[in-house]
């Protein structure tokens, strides 16, 4: 019974916080100088990246970047060999329906 | 008392049984897999039409396979489905690289033509589900050729909604270009919070829940599966979250029908198969006139809207779901199983015999449409 009863403001309660806390967090008010901290710190770490990778490049070595495109080039030739053996298909499939 | 136990229990309960339907893998590329569940002994597949379920690319793909007896998959396949899922895998970090049309078209393509090559009909029955149901809708206003029927569960396509999400990503401030050059991929860490923020008291609520329920062992076991599945979150391609914040969320391009993939324009109008979209009333994630919005703008003859009671997650695996919902799904696809021009009175024969050929599948477009059902909205 008590426990119920509890339930039934906490439930009230959560419903009411939620409904105020969506107006705050939909708010210019935070949401403009949260963003612009998000951003800034990503470009703060963008840029340290960069002078990472600019002093390994300067040593001669890929840096991760380069990795990362080597591996993605990998990535779309395998998915353009997949195609072209997808149409291989199709057109041996259109071959044997022929004959 | 067996509420204390239970409670007790709950650090050191075995983690639940999550994705256990057995699949195979039939295609394989970059990260992603294409699994094919497999009937259980002595059930049989018994539509011609396959279902390729398509989850949300930030979200393991299991919510559709959640626990044994409550798995959405295991019961399509117990119905006589013969059902796909695309597994979309976890980013590395060189895919930061690939973009909406990589996703979209050609792994989306990919798979619904290789689940179509399974039916005669050459063609796939389609279920996207959050994102996943997004990028269903764009393939299927694309490139319709290979899609019988769309089925969507909470899949946003407007998105000039007053939610929290559309307000956070329309704002000035935000700056996603930083964000994909800081991270590479979008950390799961970042969108999971994100979607904390949308209700911070959830936390709580969902303690209570527990605490109320927690002598029901049943509903304890689905709390810590679907909060499983919840925690095991995978990040957001790079480029592919910048087309889609950009494209999406601020230039509402596929409402504006400027959406176009791999040069092809989306438009919704383009789509005419038999379309059902479900919405969740309770969805503070997809609000769900973002995802209703489908309804008015595609050419479909046959296209129900159901409004269901319900939030994000918990309407489309909860046992009213299972109850309600995947029956009405599985009947969709059963009333579109044939081919329109499959139940076509054939023609009359030639009158002169000809050679044996191997059986084709007839050619769409030359058949009779069909008699348009009402659209239903709820």
């Amino acid at each position: 019974m008590i426990w119920d009863l509890w339930k039934k403001g906490f439930y009230a309660w959560e419903d009411a916080t939620a409904k105020y806390v969506e107006g705050w967090t939909k708010s210019p008010l935070l949401l403009g100088p949260s963003g612009m901290m998000l951003g800034g710190a990503m470009k703060a770490k963008a840029a340290y990246d960069k002078a990472a990778s600019s002093w390994v490049g300067n040593l001669g070595l890929a840096t991760k970047r380069d990795q990362e495109r080597a591996l993605h080039v990998l990535n779309q030739i395998e998915s353009r060999l997949i195609d072209l053996e997808e149409r291989l298909a199709e057109m041996q499939k259109k071959d044997d329906t022929r004959t | 008392m067996k509420r204390l136990k239970n409670l007790a229990s709950l650090l050191t309960r075995p983690k639940p049984p999550v994705g256990t339907t057995p699949a195979d893998v039939v295609h394989r590329e970059n990260k992603w897999r294409l699994l094919r569940y497999r009937p259980a002994p002595g059930q049989a597949r018994k539509f011609q039409t396959p279902v390729l379920l398509v989850p949300s690319l930030i979200n393991r793909h299991y919510v559709m396979d959640l626990l044994p007896g409550k798995s959405m998959a295991q019961d399509l396949v117990a119905a006589g489905h013969d059902v796909y899922c695309i597994d979309w895998g976890t980013p590395g970090d060189e895919d930061r690289f690939v973009d909406f049309d990589d996703v979209c078209d050609k792994y989306l393509g990919r798979a619904i033509r290789h689940v179509a090559r399974s039916s005669p009909r050459n063609k796939t029955h389609v279920l996207g589900y959050c994102l996943g149901g997004t990028l269903a809708t764009i393939h299927a206003a694309a490139r319709p050729e290979h899609v019988a029927s769309l089925l969507l569960l909470a899949a946003p396509v407007s998105f000039t909604d007053e939610g929290a999400l559309a307000a956070w990503t329309r704002s000035p401030q935000f700056n996603v270009g930083s964000i994909v050059q800081g991270f590479g991929n979008v950390p799961w860490q970042l969108m999971q919070s994100a979607f904390h923020m949308l209700r911070p008291t959830l936390t709580m609520a969902k303690a209570v829940g527990v605490i109320d329920r927690a002598a029901n062992d049943e509903f304890l076991d689905g709390f810590l599966a679907l909060e499983t599945w919840g925690n095991d979150n995978v990040a957001f391609p790079g480029e592919c979250y910048r087309q889609y914040i950009e494209q999406l969320y601020r230039g509402d391009a596929l409402m504006q029908g400027t959406f176009s993939l791999s040069g092809t324009p989306a438009r919704l109008e383009n789509i005419t198969c038999p379309v059902t979209c479900v919405v969740f009333e309770h969805d503070n994630i997809v609000p769900w006139q973002s995802a209703a919005a489908l309804i008015d703008r595609v050419r479909s003859k046959e296209k129900i809207l159901l409004k269901l009671p319900g939030g994000h997650v918990g309407a489309v695996v909860s046992k009213a779901a299972q109850k309600n919902l995947w029956p009405k799904m599985s009947a969709f696809w059963a009333q579109h199983d044939a081919a329109p021009e499959a139940k076509v009175t054939p023609p009359p024969a030639p009158s002169a015999p000809r050679p044996k050929r191997p059986t084709r599948p007839a050619r769409a477009g030359k058949a009779p449409r069909p008699k348009a059902k009402a659209a239903a909205t709820g």
